[in-house]
């Protein structure tokens, strides 16, 4: 399937991603409210935006008590609102850390792929996130690695 | 959320001396006036610091404002814009920084922050949402800007832009006149002594956590609509490409070219010989050092970068890549060649925190004094020869706590260099109000010497014309031209303020104006014009300008020093003399703007246009205002 596949070497950290992503969610630029959410690594010089994977597991679907999380078109995890009681077992569940509950709808939100056109692919400036078929799932682990002991490269400097 | 749409609706005010903390409404009707950033923080500068009010009074205001644009997904707009009486010109300050303040700060619910007073002891602001706390800062004094805001993430357990921390340095709180605001790892409000208002004010630094809240817009596709065509703009006009790929790092080989690259003091106007020009290059700049993108807040320029310092004692070193103006303040004014000890020493200058212009004309000064025996070594306490990095650090650090010579160098290369008096007076740079010109040869940019001896912000007001065919004038404008250089001074006023009230950055606001107010428009829903924003940036300008007309700084000041304007002695301006033309440029300037040429006063009929009728009797009297 087509997944948010994230070149994190790309990212300059500009967090337009997020903006784009919360509008989505929410109909206003709220970061707060995004599912994509960007790190930043190895003294400021280093990011990566991080999202749901869509996992082959689906953890968060498997855990929900209420059925509320269905796969949509896209073949995206989706959180059906009628249906979620915000119990959160789901935002337990998941390994990734990539669904959240908002407590003032008091439901579990998280990436729907936006149903197949996803916004924050389009409004990288960078092309730091792709759309694209893929295996893959872990787009970060590495880099996180590297960015944060910095064993290789000439970035290992501490910050003083 | 906010009534109105792209503002937060709020104006954060802290009172340092009661240890108070509230918001006042910022009413649509004055959102629409004074935009935000350099407008908001001009109208509360001339409503509430009065004369008698110095910039190291409690009373003055420190205003850390942002706009409209802020936070949103327009390139460039984490807009800050500092206002306040600063300490080297005595007037009004209008200096710009970007990082994440402005989408952080909205993002809070406030589209500004006013600080007034002055904190017992030292403190620094948190601004958590709608909780807002006055901290105590002890465990920060003498950390630099970069320490601080890496000891507050490590406090306050945030990281990346989860955390906005705008600080001063040991500069700022040894009240140098020159230090600045440094925020988000490399971005500096640098002029007229910004920071030493902080320091005046015992904050060591605001720290705003990314908000909760969210930022509303009036229309959602239009405002994608005008962020991709002032991308596409940028990407593509001839006049941006440059910016768009490199920043301003091109800078240095082109100025050099015109004779504007400001060179050991303005004793020299030629590179050295035998100096490896290509490693000046905008592309060598960049690829000379392990980089990374550093962008600010939704900005796709391959602008701000971090960089790894390649060789020399400092390998290894993560800094800020330096912008143009670092490359000449903290290289080519002081004689420095070697790009890894430039970009080394400036983010050393972005972390004692002290403007680079400046420093760059007063370590200069400093150097030639030296070499001419106007400064003996006894008198600094060591030898500091052209070019020398590590002295130059050295005298930074003792600047920046006020030791030895260090405290005279402190006040500014105006004041140190009329207290050393003699030969010495003559060989220092600023203009007779105090500004810090940019780090150019202005010799060669009679533009900028113009707008920056009549501007009032604390350096240049106006800057050099951006799509000036929008305005009716030509596309080129020789830089030496007495007529159309002060005619496209004067026409162009206005423009950059406006700019500065966006909560954006310069760099990516330089489309043209139609297509700057369509995105403010999808914004705000307004339906605003060119002619309505141009009035908007006027009615700033001419506020800063009453604001120092009142304090008592007037067109008698409006000239270079000496050796700001002397004639170079080679180079592609060699023997040419801004001064033989300067009168004549004045006349077409105050023409050009409206103004009156024996006060410097905005005439009674400009002030009305600008919507300003309220300021004719302070500057003309009860009769002139009875007669409008």
């Amino acid at each position: 399937m087509k997944v948010l596949k994230i070149v994190p070497e790309r990212c300059t950290g500009c967090m337009r991603c997020e903006l784009a992503c919360s509008y989505e969610q929410t109909g206003a630029f709220q970061p707060s409210k995004s599912v994509i959410r960007v790190s930043a690594f190895e003294g400021h010089t280093s990011y990566s935006p991080y999202t749901c994977p869509q996992c082959d597991e689906g953890w968060c679907l498997t855990a929900c008590p209420v059925e509320a999380i269905s796969i949509n078109a896209a073949g995206a995890k989706d959180v059906m609102d009628e249906a979620c009681v915000g119990c959160k077992l789901c935002t337990i569940a998941c390994p990734y850390g990539t669904i959240f509950y908002d407590p003032a709808r008091h439901k579990a939100f998280k990436c729907d792929l936006c149903g197949g056109a996803p916004a924050c692919v389009d409004v990288c400036p960078r092309a730091a996130i792709l759309y694209e078929e893929a295996e893959v799932s872990d787009w970060v682990g590495p880099f996180a690695a590297e960015r944060t002991h910095g064993p290789g490269g000439a970035l290992t400097a501490e910050v003083k | 959320m906010s009534d109105s749409y792209a503002y937060a609706g709020q104006i954060l005010r802290v009172d340092l001396s009661a240890g108070k903390t509230w918001a006042d409404p910022f009413t649509p009707e004055d959102q629409r006036k004074y935009i935000g950033g350099a407008g908001l923080g001009a109208k509360i500068l001339w409503e509430e610091v009065p004369p008698e009010v110095a910039w190291d009074d409690p009373g003055n205001r420190l205003i850390m404002a942002t706009g409209p644009l802020a936070g949103l997904p327009i390139w460039g707009t984490g807009g800050l814009t500092v206002v306040t009486r600063g300490a080297l010109t005595g007037g009004a300050t209008n200096t710009n920084a970007n990082g994440f303040f402005g989408a952080n700060i909205k993002l809070c619910g406030y589209d500004a922050l006013v600080l007034q007073g002055r904190s017992e002891g030292w403190v620094y602001v948190h601004i958590q949402d709608d909780r807002v706390e006055l901290k105590d800062a002890t465990h920060l004094l003498g950390k630099d800007t970069w320490e601080t805001q890496q000891a507050l993430e490590s406090e306050l357990g945030l990281s990346g832009h989860q955390l906005s921390v705008y600080s001063i340095g040991p500069a700022g709180e040894n009240l140098v006149r020159f230090a600045a605001i440094q925020g988000d790892y490399g971005h500096v409000a640098s002029k007229n002594g910004c920071g030493a208002v902080m320091g005046s004010k015992r904050v060591k630094a605001v720290v705003i956590e990314r908000g909760g809240k969210g930022i509303s817009v009036a229309h959602m596709k239009a405002l994608y609509a005008a962020a991709d065509e002032i991308a596409h703009n940028l990407q593509n006009d001839p006049s941006t490409k440059g910016l768009y790929l490199y920043g301003t790092l091109g800078g240095v080989r082109n100025l050099h070219g015109m004779g504007a690259l400001p060179i050991r003091n303005y004793t020299t106007n030629v590179w050295p010989d035998g100096l490896e020009t290509k490693k000046w290059e905008g592309p060598s700049l960049r690829e000379g050092f392990d980089h990374r993108g550093h962008q600010c807040n939704a900005c796709g320029m391959y602008h701000c970068h971090m960089q790894v310092i390649s060789s020399g004692p400092h390998k290894g070193a993560i800094v800020d890549e330096p912008e143009y103006e670092g490359w000449s303040g903290a290289g080519w004014a002081t004689g420095a060649t070697e790009p890894s000890e430039v970009s080394w020493m400036n983010t050393q200058l972005d972390r004692a925190c002290v403007d680079v212009n400046e420093w760059g004309w007063l370590c200069g000064w400093v150097m030639e004094c030296q070499e001419k025996g106007y400064i003996s070594e006894s008198d600094l306490g060591f030898r500091l020869e052209w070019g020398d990095i590590e002295g130059a650090n050295r005298l930074l650090q003792m600047i920046s706590r006020r030791e030895g010579m260090g405290d005279l160098l402190a006040e500014g290369v105006k004041r140190a260099s009329e207290k050393v008096g003699g030969e010495a007076a003559d060989c220092a740079i600023y203009t007779m109000k105090g500004d810090s010109p940019r780090g150019h040869d202005h010799r060669a940019r009679w533009e900028e010497m113009l707008d920056t001896c009549t501007g009032g912000g604390g350096t240049m007001d106006t800057a050099p014309a951006v799509q000036p065919t929008e305005f009716g004038l030509p596309a080129r404008i020789g830089a030496q031209d007495p007529d159309l250089v002060p005619l496209a001074v004067g026409t162009m006023r206005g423009r950059r303020h406006f700019e500065d009230s966006l909560g954006a950055c310069v760099f990516t606001t330089r489309v043209r104006m139609e297509v700057l107010c369509r995105s403010i428009e999808a914004a705000t829903g307004w339906d605003i014009r060119r002619e309505e924003a141009m009035t908007a940036g006027r009615r700033t300008a001419t506020l800063f300008r009453a604001f120092n007309l009142r304090c008592g700084i007037g067109p008698e000041l409006e000239r270079p020093s000496k050796r700001y304007g002397s004639t170079p002695v080679d180079g592609p301006l060699k023997g040419v003399s801004i001064m033989d033309q300067w009168e004549k440029m004045l006349d077409i300037w105050y023409e050009t703007v409206g103004y009156d040429r024996a006060t410097g006063r905005p005439t009674a009929e400009t002030l009305a246009a600008l919507d300003l009728e309220e300021l004719i009797e302070p500057l003309w009297g009860k009769e002139a205002a009875a007669r409008v």
